[in-house]
């Protein structure tokens, strides 16, 4: 059943897994503010590089992160289409107003090279996030997400309520199936053949009153066995699946702190001087 | 010598929202070490006794205390729901909802962690207590991985930290298969030997005098009507009288009329059945087969496999008849492919290969809500089934959806109403009936469908013996009536033994045994492959050199009488 997800539950054996919690939590949010803050290629492409040697070394399912990738790819590219279709000259409110048609469809219809390269490092951006966020995934479990969080002094109700989700909502879904297949031998029509859209979310409102009614009851169980077992009794909690902070971790933590003072120089940098993004073909 | 551990003194309890107290004058002292199950009907106060040892009563219960608990020398009105964790471990009944973390061993590590305890610290502590509990070997499992008995055994380790007193189990009997049942009856014993307090709430009396129970606390209406030994408790004839399941083996010495003063009863291997031959003789008779009446075949499955991963056959080569008005008991292990094989004659699922026929047709042609016409489907929760605010209505769904006239509906609903004796009712808003009430509407909703067959998940778990003995019967009428099949999914070996006509034994997707009930439970490898278990009548029969398959029979043919 675990086999399932994309995330794992159980932490796995490889280099970047074994990090602590709170060092993968702190450089995940430094990497993506890193890649937020600019359209700069030349910061973006050693980030793209890196992810994907991180995501080779987490030995993945790659037939599940391909098709993840084309299905990111795809909905991003459809975006910058509608960002073009909406401004053709997008690129160059970006890169200090210069313009320069690449092609002249006819006389409506163009594409400058500002565009082009906006548009297209918007994608590349786009793309990065995403190889980020599933190394990031891929490398953490819901336990140690939850320990992450409260090592970066996220009050730790908060972070338990995120491993409690991963945790139940596998078995609400089971409710759900259950639900529906009862309530379809009583004759409640879910055949995509036989009914629309709309019709069918009306349907599927049917298997939620049952629904919610058991998840109810199941959150009541929750809360007493939390109760019973002293959960919240403290100000904090110590976390078994933490792993022990090693120099790998010291490593990484150092590169966070470099990061994070990279990322304000940037920043600051940026907003003083009110530079535009990087482009190479300035003529 | 002995130390007062729980002291309940002119205890009373009554929840805010009710008129009445739940718990009156309650006057008991539990001494350390003790094995002390508690019986009672539903409603008798035992979960509120529960609530009021653990601490959920008084920390998310609200209601009024009178008297006073005390336990471990401590006030239970003056401490926190924490403090008293650190004495008393709870089992709940619903060992999903206590697996709160993503592993084993982080569960376990899940109250030591609430103590912000250090990883280094607690690693020793988790592996001794998953060793206790033989769950070592599954330290990284995830909890969609395991059985409802390993759960269960995870939930006790992650409550055996070091100074716990006192384990609580909530009915811990009440959704695992007879083996497993009895690995939790043995696992709690060797807690008590540990020097732990073991309280013990169950229904399933028979299954817990597996082991030694020192002591038995029966609760009606929420007062105290009995405290003292099994054997006191069976001479005094406390349990029907309380309307409690007495174990099979009390209820064949009372058959035979043997005066049970002065006999150990404490346990099945106790009892000198050969001193009683004479009188339980009867349990030997032979009967002549029941002539063998024409049968119909109704349903037909044959050669039936499916798989969800064409590499791993869910079942394999099923085939087997239901005849008409027959009552079917389908047994094994949990994913043995008990209820694959139910998706399958609903027709969520299609066979891989092989076809179920009803009445000669195929029922592949149809689609699910055809397929309802003829077999029902009851789900074990109702609380999962009903979707309307008024019983009428809910009734009535099945054939709303199917667009049949005013009057069609009237009239299938009124007589479903009435075969479930619930006509009167009829108007009654659904929240204001009793689960066993609610079962009889989920029965109803169906029945007005008027399919030829229903298919009943586990149809009295977790009840006491008056609503099972209740359901049952009701189910019974029905199938006299209207003549309508059953097949029923169930651990419960009493249910297969008395109400129903023939068992299907499942085991890892295979149908191992095809029988009446009375055959597959005197085969020893069928039981051992399937999880079963014997009652305590297949003792009474080896001690007394009788046939245990004609006893088990003669047993139900004087039950009707006896009672």
């Amino acid at each position: 059943m675990s086999r399932r997800f994309v995330i794992n539950l159980v932490q796995g054996e490889t280099y970047l897994q074994k990090l602590n919690g709170t060092t993968k939590l702190g450089l995940f949010l430094i990497v993506m503010v890193y890649t937020m803050m600019s359209f700069d290629l030349r910061l973006l492409l050693p980030l793209f590089i890196l992810s994907w040697i991180g995501l080779a070394s987490l030995k993945p399912n790659y037939k599940l992160i391909l098709g993840l990738f084309g299905f990111i790819f795809f909905m991003n590219f459809v975006n910058i289409i509608l960002y073009y279709a909406v401004n053709q000259d997008v690129g160059s409110s970006y890169l200090n107003g210069t313009r320069t048609v690449l092609i002249q469809f006819n006389s409506y219809w163009y594409l400058t090279i500002e565009t082009l390269w906006y548009l297209s490092v918007r994608q590349f951006k786009m793309m990065t996030s995403f190889m980020i966020s599933m190394v990031f995934i891929l490398s953490i479990t819901p336990g140690e997400l939850a320990s992450g969080m409260s090592g970066l002094k996220i009050p730790y109700k908060i972070s338990t309520i995120t491993s409690l989700a991963f945790r139940y909502i596998p078995e609400i879904f089971n409710d759900y199936e259950t639900i529906k297949m009862s309530m379809q031998a009583r004759g409640l029509e879910l055949d995509k053949r036989r009914l629309n859209v709309f019709k069918r979310l009306k349907e599927n409102l049917m298997i939620l009153i049952p629904l919610i009614f058991t998840s109810f009851d199941r959150i009541g169980n929750i809360a007493n066995a939390l109760d019973l077992r002293g959960f919240g009794q403290g100000k904090s909690r110590t976390y078994y699946c933490e792993d022990p902070v090693t120099s790998r971790d010291k490593l990484f933590r150092g590169i966070t702190i470099l990061l994070i003072i990279f990322c304000i120089s940037f920043m600051v940098y940026q907003n003083v001087n009110h530079f535009g993004m990087w482009f190479p073909f300035k003529i | 010598m002995k130390t007062p551990l729980i002291v309940f003194d002119n205890f009373t309890f009554k929840y805010d929202a009710q008129v009445e107290p739940t718990l009156h004058d309650i006057n008991l002292t539990l001494y350390e070490g003790e094995k002390v199950l508690i019986l009672g009907q539903s409603g008798s106060g035992k979960s509120t006794m529960v609530h009021c040892l653990n601490g959920l009563i008084p920390y998310s219960f609200k209601g009024k205390i009178q008297g006073s608990l005390t336990i471990a020398g401590v006030d239970t009105l003056h401490t926190s729901i924490f403090q008293l964790s650190k004495i008393v471990g709870t089992v709940l009944q619903d060992s999903d909802a206590q697996f709160v973390a993503l592993s084993v061993e982080d569960d376990v590590a899940f109250a030591l962690e609430n103590k912000s305890m250090p990883k280094k610290d607690m690693i020793p502590l988790v592996h001794y207590a998953l060793n206790k509990v033989g769950m070592i070997d599954f330290l990284k499992q995830v909890p969609f991985e395991l059985s409802g008995g390993q759960k269960q055994k995870v939930a006790v380790a992650g409550i055996l930290h070091e100074d716990v007193k006192i384990l609580l189990f909530d009915e811990p009997l009440a959704s695992l298969d007879p083996v497993s049942n009895l690995r939790t009856v043995e696992m709690m014993d060797e807690m008590a030997q540990d020097g732990k307090t073991v309280i013990v709430v169950e229904h399933r009396f028979e299954d817990i005098l597996h082991r030694k129970v020192d002591r038995v606390i029966v609760l009606e209406e929420g007062r105290i009507v009995f405290d003292g030994d099994v054997n006191r408790l069976l001479q005094e004839d406390i349990l029907r009288k309380n309307g409690l399941r007495e174990p099979l083996y009390v209820q064949a010495l009372r058959m035979a009329k043997i005066d049970l003063k002065g006999l150990s009863l404490n346990q099945v291997q106790d009892v000198d059945f050969a001193h009683f031959k004479k009188q339980l003789s009867f349990l030997n008779d032979k009967h002549p087969l029941p002539p063998q009446k024409e049968r119909l075949p109704l349903v037909e499955v044959k050669d039936v496999s499916f798989a969800y991963d064409p590499k791993k056959l869910v079942l394999k080569n099923i085939s087997f008849k239901l005849y008409k008005g027959e009552r079917l008991a389908l047994v094994g292990q949990n994913g043995a492919g008990k209820s694959t094989l139910a998706k399958l004659l609903v027709g969520v699922i299609r066979p891989l290969s092989g076809s179920i026929e009803i009445n000669g047709e195929d029922i592949k042609i149809y689609s699910i809500a055809e397929i309802a016409n003829r077999i029902g489907y009851v789900m074990q929760n109702p609380n999962t089934m009903i979707v309307k605010h008024m019983i009428k209505e809910e009734v009535s769904l099945a054939l709303t959806l199917r667009k049949y006239s005013a009057d069609a509906i009237d009239k299938a609903v009124t007589e479903a109403l009435t075969i479930t004796g619930l006509e009167s009712m009829s108007h009654w808003p659904i929240n204001a009936l009793s689960y066993g009430q609610k079962k009889r509407l989920t029965v109803a909703s169906i029945l007005a469908l008027k399919p030829e067959v229903l298919i009943l998940d586990e149809p009295t778990a977790g009840q006491d013996y008056r609503h099972y003995t209740e359901i049952m019967d009701f189910l019974n009428e029905i199938n006299v009536s209207a003549g309508i099949s059953f097949i029923f999914i169930t651990h419960d070996i009493h249910l297969a033994i008395e109400y129903t006509d023939r068992a299907l034994v499942f085991s890892d997707g295979s149908l191992i045994k095809d029988a009446r009930i009375f055959d597959a439970l005197s085969d020893q490898s069928i039981l051992e492959r399937a999880s079963l278990t014997q009652t305590s009548l297949y003792t009474l029969a080896q001690k007394c050199g009788f046939e245990p398959e004609r006893v088990i029979e003669n047993f139900i043919l004087h039950k009707g009488l006896y009672e």
